[in-house]
Formats: structure tokens, C-alpha cells, sequence
């Protein structure tokens, strides 16, 4: 599993797929204040980064991979920022 | 392959067909909603079936045609000889694959590319279709692409980049994750991104109502490398991807990018061949199955007198009941024999419904103005005829538009019409068809195939000499006389007309031609309605006796020894005032004479070519209908015999070809 809780952080490592969309929301519904840790991440699928989006949980950047660093990251900043629904 | 694959393939070839006659017809009656209603019915059911099977890029070009077939249907675009060209693409290329399909059970490996790329041309005609109905796109739908390049337009590799940039927009399916789609790892691979956003479409429920499965994703990227590079990423969704060309700073000018149209557009006829499935009314399987019925009753009366025997029933008695029961069981067995026969009748339109597409694409690709017309495609005659008439009617009608029909200058000045006229007919003619090409173009030049002829050695200088033009215009049809020079990549492919010949011979046919220098030219089949059966009239020569194909006989006759007359090495009789040469069949089969040459002779009139001839033989016997067997192994090349049949005593009949055994 790419993505697991270790205390209030949800890591999300390596390449994320999309099994690891279920255990993510379910975990954010039950705590909207766990931080997000994308250190490791290496790639998100689709259906775990609209979950970043749709509940805007709080974000640890990485630096693992470019296009997660580059591309979808300050999506989820904006997102986070507009606030917008 | 399993059943359902073969269902499959059976009724996609049905469903192919369908769509191709229908959209012909919508090319020539834009006006006439049922050949678009046609064409559309044939192209959903066919999108359906292919549903069933892991044939996706075939799906997805049909799922375009059925679109673009769905907005011309409903007028947002408008039927043109492009939206008609590449509807036939499409099908043209869903047919290939399904004889792929057929002897491979799949798509072949450059399927994919080629369903992206056929859905990608009919969706810009759709696009081209929609922009004409609708002059103007829609503010928002280029006001993305303004909002990308304000995003990005802070990026220094953007600004290097203004020569071009390519816009996408990729609105995944909600469902996209259960086909295992991943939208961002398909951005991942969009090679040299330079701007990217990504929205919610629908706006997002309370944290506890997202379902994590549904993507909600709308996807928009400006990237700078190639277009065909961008569109290679997005090849498994271009239903749901839109990629446009922007030329850096004017938004106004974005264009969508047609198809490169593929020159490749010979029709196929793989697995014509291969075909083995016959579709039969159900009437004549009812009918077999009332005479099986009947049959069973015959036996029953059988047993019945058997059980009588037993007994002692009177002898007398006996004999009538199984006369009786032999004549019943006599007329059954023929009964059945005839409807077995039908059931393997079968139309002309099954392969002439193929034409009208081949001659179109034939034509465009010459440039030539063809007026094509078909007549008596109800005509019917066994399956192996008709499916063996596919090829050679083919060849036949490429060379009439490469070869036959002329350019329209000169057909106006010859006071013809514009378009060149080519008929391809069938009709019935007693126990034979008749199936011809008949064009109103060029015509045939004796002297150029005379000459032609000479050049290629067709035949002896001195007998091409003496031909009368009818005869050197046969000549077309002799083994050499097609050369690489004169075959097309269109008529020719390496067949040359004494294919035609030998393949309609196989069949028990023969071919004739008739032309008329600047008139015109018919090429005229002449086939048995069955090769199945063949009536034979069997003849005793030296003790053996042999068959002839009584189709080749036109009467016989007793010829007394006063009116033979030798001439030079032959012999030479005259009937009813025409002379005719008269051959002896012991000659050409090399036995020797027993027959005393006093007593006169018993001769067949036959025809071979056009002239007649009588063929002497020693005694006549019965008529009978025969199943004949080619002959096969080590045998086939026997000149002079067509095939053998096995009589009702268990000895070997060999049916001989008279034309061949005279040379």
C-alpha cells in the first residue's frame, strides 16, 4: 500500500494508484485536519489527487518526482487558497 | 473461434455491407432520410456487437461514425463527398478487420493506431460539420485556452515557444477509473508541458458523498511539442479529449487539424474466401424438413412390407408394395435433392452489393466519371458460383473504368455522355446464367491487340493473321497476353484476363467478349446455375464409355458414310447445308478403331468457340445428372477430362471436355 497513517500524517508514497483513493478519503473524512505528505510521492492517480482536491487537506511538498513537484502541487496550493468549490 | 466470435463476424459482414449500400445511397439522395436512418441503424448495431468483444479501437472508430452519422441525422452537419469518404473509410476499414477478426480472432496490431486515427477524422468532420451549422465556437470554449496562456505566460521555455503550442483539454469519463484509465499519468506523458489546470466539473459534494471512483476531473494543458505527438498520448480517448493548434498570442486563430486521409483505399475482399457460413431463408429449411418427414413415412411402409414378408405374404403382392415404395422414396430423394439445391442458392446481390463501392473508389482514384448500374442482382445460382463470380467481376470492372471508360473531353466530342456507362447485368438463360460488364466507353482495337498479340507471342503470327476481329479480340483472354506493362496497381494486381478465363472455367463457365472500336465493350460470363449437378450424356468409344457435358451438345445426329467427306487429313460433313468439320472421338482419345468406317457415324453436334463441330462416337447411351468431382492430386492436370462421377454400379464415368481434347 503507497499510502498509510502514521499518527495524524497520511503518507502518500511512491506510486499512488488508485486503490489508495478509498483508505485516503476515509481517513480524511474522519479527521480533516491530517496533513498530507507528498515527500515521496512519486506519482498520484487521478481519482487520489481530486480527493487532495475536493477536501484541500493541509500538504507536505516533495521534491521526489517533477511533474508531481511541478504540475499538480500548486494546483492543490491554488485550490487550497481560492477556496474555491 | 468460439461460437459467439463467429456470430459475430457473420453479422458484422452483414452490418458492413448494410452500411456501405446505405451510405452509396445517401451520396446519390442526400434528401432521403431512410438511407441515413439505414446507415446509422447499421452502424449502432454494429458499434453494439463489437461491445461484446476486446475490440476496442474498432468500437471507438464506429462509435465516431455512429456520431457523426447521429449529427447529420439530426443536421448539425451537413453530407459532402468527405463526410461520405470518410464514412466509407471507416467501414471500409471495420470490414478488413473483421476478416482479421475472422481468421485471427483479433484486431491486428496496428488497430489502435488506425481506430484513433479514423475516430479523429470522422470527429473533425463532425467538429467542421458543427462549426458550419454554428458559425461561431462559444466564448467559453476558447477562453480557456486565453486563461491557460495567462497562466503560463510568466514561463521562460513558454515564451521560447511561440512559434506554436498545442492546447488540450481532457474531460475523462466519470466511470474512466473502472477502465482503468489515470488521467494524470496520461498528462504525465504529455511530452513538454507548459502550463497545466485541472478543475472540478460538477462541484464537489460534502466530504462524506465523494465517491473516490467517480472522476470529477476536467484537465486542461497547454503543451509546446508536436500536435501528432500530444494526439498519441490521447489516443485511446479521443472521445473525451479535445486538442487544438494555437498559434502563440492569437487565440482567434485556433484551428482543429484534420485527418491526413489515407490514399489506401482498396476494397477488401479478405475473407470472402474464407467465408464459409451459409444464411439460409428458413422457408427451405422448413421444406427439407417436411420432406425428411415424409421420408420417414416412406421407411415406415418399408418396414412395414418387410414385416409382411416375414409373413409369407403373397409374392405378388410383395412386388407391387415395393415397387410402390420405390417410386415414393424415388421422388423424395429427388425432392430432397432439389431442396438441398436451394439451399444453396443463393442471390447475385450478395456479391453485387460489393461493386458499386469498388467501382466508386476505382473511379476516384483514376479520376474518372462513372455512371454504374446493376441489374438482376435477384438472380440466383449456387453459392460456389456466385461467390467464385466475386473476383473475377471485379477484375472485369476495374478495367472497365481503367481501361474501358475515356476521358470526358472525349466522350463529348464522341456525342456520349459525360459519365462513362457500365452495366454490370445478370439474368437466366434456361439451366445457365449470364453475367456481363457492358460499358459504353473506348472500346477494344482489333489491330493494336493483333499487334499486341504478335509482340507477346500469343499466338502463331500467321493465325492472328487469319483471325476475323471478333476472334483477335479474344485474344484478351489468351495466357500471356495481360503484361506488366498494361496492369494498373488498380485493374491489374497481377491478374490478367485469362485469370478471368481460367477462374470462370472452374467454375464450369466460359467467358466471351464483344466490343466496337469507340462503342464500347461487353465482357460476357456464361455459367451453370449449379456446378453441383451436371447433366452428362454418357457415349461409347472403343468399348469404354465415357461423358460428355450435355450443355455442350446441341443435337445428334446419324451421319451415313456417303456424306462424309475426307478433307485434306480430315473429314468434313455437311448438315443441314453447312459444313461441318467432323472429328472422331477414338482419335482424340488415341484408341484404335474398331468401329467399321462403312456403316457411317453417330455424331454429337457440339459447340466449341463458335464454331460447331461433330464428334464421332461409336454409340450413344443414357442421359444422367451427375454429381462430378474435379479432377484432384496427380490427376488434375489430365488434359481433356473435366472430372469423373461414380454410376449407380460402383464403375468410374470420366466426363470429358471436348473443346479442350479438339484443342
Amino acid at each position: 500500500m503507497s499510502a498509510r497513517l502514521d499518527g495524524n500524517i497520511i503518507l502518500l508514497e511512491g506510486q499512488c494508484r488508485v486503490e489508495d483513493a478509498e483508505p485516503l478519503l476515509g481517513w480524511l473524512q474522519a479527521d480533516s485536519s491530517r496533513v498530507v505528505d507528498l515527500t515521496d510521492a512519486e506519482h498520484l492517480h487521478a481519482a487520489v489527487f481530486q480527493i487532495l482536491m475536493a477536501l484541500r487537506p493541509p500538504i507536505r511538498e516533495g521534491e521526489k518526482d517533477a511533474f508531481v513537484q511541478d504540475w499538480l502541487i500548486p494546483i492543490l496550493r491554488v485550490a487550497k487558497s481560492s477556496d474555491a468549490g | 473461434m468460439d461460437d459467439l466470435l463467429r456470430h459475430f463476424t457473420v453479422e458484422a459482414r452483414e452490418l458492413v455491407q448494410q452500411a456501405t449500400d446505405d451510405i452509396l445511397a445517401l451520396e446519390r439522395e442526400p434528401a432521403i432520410a431512410a438511407h441515413l436512418d439505414g446507415a446509422f441503424r447499421a452502424v449502432h448495431t454494429l458499434k453494439g456487437s463489437v461491445g461484446l468483444f476486446d475490440f476496442a479501437p474498432m468500437g471507438l472508430a464506429l462509435h465516431a461514425a455512429e456520431d457523426l452519422l447521429g449529427a447529420l441525422k439530426g443536421a448539425e452537419a451537413r453530407i459532402d463527398s468527405d463526410v461520405i469518404d470518410i464514412l466509407l473509410e471507416c467501414i471500409g476499414q471495420a470490414e478488413r478487420w473483421v476478416g482479421a477478426i475472422e481468421q485471427t480472432g483479433q484486431l491486428p496490431p496496428d488497430a489502435g493506431e488506425e481506430g484513433y486515427r479514423l475516430a479523429r477524422a470522422l470527429r473533425s468532420q463532425l467538429d467542421e460539420g458543427a462549426a458550419q451549422a454554428a458559425p461561431m465556437i462559444p466564448e467559453a470554449d476558447v477562453g480557456w485556452i486565453d486563461d491557460l496562456l495567462a497562466a503560463g505566460s510568466d514561463r521562460a521555455d513558454l515564451k521560447a515557444h511561440s512559434a506554436g503550442l498545442v492546447a488540450i483539454r481532457y474531460t475523462p469519463r466519470a466511470d474512466c477509473f473502472f477502465a482503468g484509465d489515470d488521467p494524470l499519468a496520461l498528462l504525465r506523458s504529455v511530452p513538454d508541458l507548459v502550463a497545466v489546470r485541472t478543475t472540478n466539473r460538477e462541484p464537489w459534494p460534502p466530504a462524506a458523498e465523494i465517491d473516490p471512483f467517480s472522476c470529477n476531473l476536467r484537465i486542461e494543458a497547454l503543451s509546446c511539442a508536436e500536435f501528432d505527438a500530444v494526439k498519441t498520448v490521447f489516443r485511446f480517448v479521443p472521445d473525451q479529449v479535445t486538442i487544438h493548434e494555437v498559434a502563440w498570442r492569437d487565440t482567434a486563430g485556433t484551428h482543429e487539424v484534420g485527418s491526413d486521409g489515407s490514399p489506401s483505399r482498396e476494397t477488401s475482399a479478405v475473407g470472402a474466401a474464407a467465408s464459409r457460413m451459409l444464411r439460409i431463408d428458413a422457408a427451405r429449411i422448413d421444406r427439407l424438413a417436411d420432406l425428411v418427414g415424409e421420408m420417414v413415412v416412406a421407411k415406415n411402409s418399408l418396414a412395414h412390407l418387410a414385416a409382411l414378408s416375414d409373413e409369407g405374404m403373397d409374392r405378388k403382392d410383395l412386388v407391387q408394395g415395393i415397387q410402390a415404395s420405390q417410386a415414393a422414396i424415388d421422388r423424395l430423394v429427388a425432392d430432397m435433392h432439389r431442396a438441398v439445391m436451394d439451399v444453396r442458392m443463393m442471390p447475385m446481390r450478395d456479391i453485387f452489393r460489393r461493386f458499386p463501392r469498388a467501382v466508386r473508389d476505382t473511379a476516384g482514384q483514376l479520376g474518372k466519371l462513372i455512371d454504374f448500374s446493376m441489374e438482376g442482382e435477384d438472380v440466383e445460382a449456387d453459392k460456389s458460383v456466385v461467390e467464385g463470380l466475386f473476383e473475377p467481376l471485379l477484375h472485369v470492372l476495374r478495367n472497365a473504368v481503367a481501361h474501358g471508360a475515356e476521358p470526358e473531353n472525349i466522350r463529348l466530342e464522341a456525342g456520349k455522355s459525360t459519365g462513362t456507362r457500365i452495366v454490370l447485368r445478370a439474368r437466366r438463360d434456361g439451366d445457365r446464367i449470364i453475367v456481363e460488364v457492358s460499358d459504353d466507353g473506348r472500346g477494344i482495337d482489333p489491330a493494336s491487340i493483333r499487334r499486341a498479340a504478335q509482340e507477346r507471342g500469343v499466338a502463331p503470327g500467321d493465325r492472328i493473321e487469319r483471325m476475323s476481329d471478333a476472334e483477335a479480340i479474344e485474344l484478351i483472354f489468351a495466357p500471356g497476353f495481360s503484361t506488366a506493362s498494361e496492369i494498373t496497381d488498380l485493374s491489374g494486381r497481377g491478374v490478367g484476363m485469362d485469370a478471368v478465363r481460367s477462374a470462370i472455367e472452374r467454375l464450369g463457365g466460359q467467358v466471351g467478349v464483344q466490343s466496337l472500336l469507340g462503342r464500347g465493350t461487353t465482357i460476357r460470363f456464361s455459367l451453370p446455375l449449379t456446378i453441383v449437378m451436371t447433366k452428362v450424356m454418357a457415349v461409347r468409344v472403343g468399348g469404354e464409355t465415357y461423358g460428355i457435358p450435355i450443355d455442350g451438345v446441341l443435337e445428334t445426329a446419324f451421319v451415313a458414310a456417303s456424306r462424309i467427306l475426307p478433307i485434306q487429313e480430315g473429314e468434313a460433313f455437311v448438315l443441314r447445308d453447312r459444313t461441318l468439320p467432323l472429328v472422331r472421338l477414338v482419335d482424340l482419345l488415341g484408341i484404335s478403331r474398331v468401329s467399321d468406317p462403312g456403316r457411317g457415324a453417330k455424331v454429337l453436334i457440339m459447340s466449341a468457340g463458335d464454331e460447331r463441330v461433330g464428334v464421332a462416337v461409336d454409340g450413344f447411351a443414357e442421359r444422367m445428372d451427375v454429381l462430378m468431382r474435379p479432377m484432384a492430386g496427380i490427376l488434375a492436370g489430365m488434359p481433356g477430362v473435366m472430372g469423373t462421377t461414380l454410376l449407380g454400379d460402383g464403375s468410374v464415368l470420366m466426363i470429358l471436355d471436348i473443346p479442350e481434347l479438339i484443342g
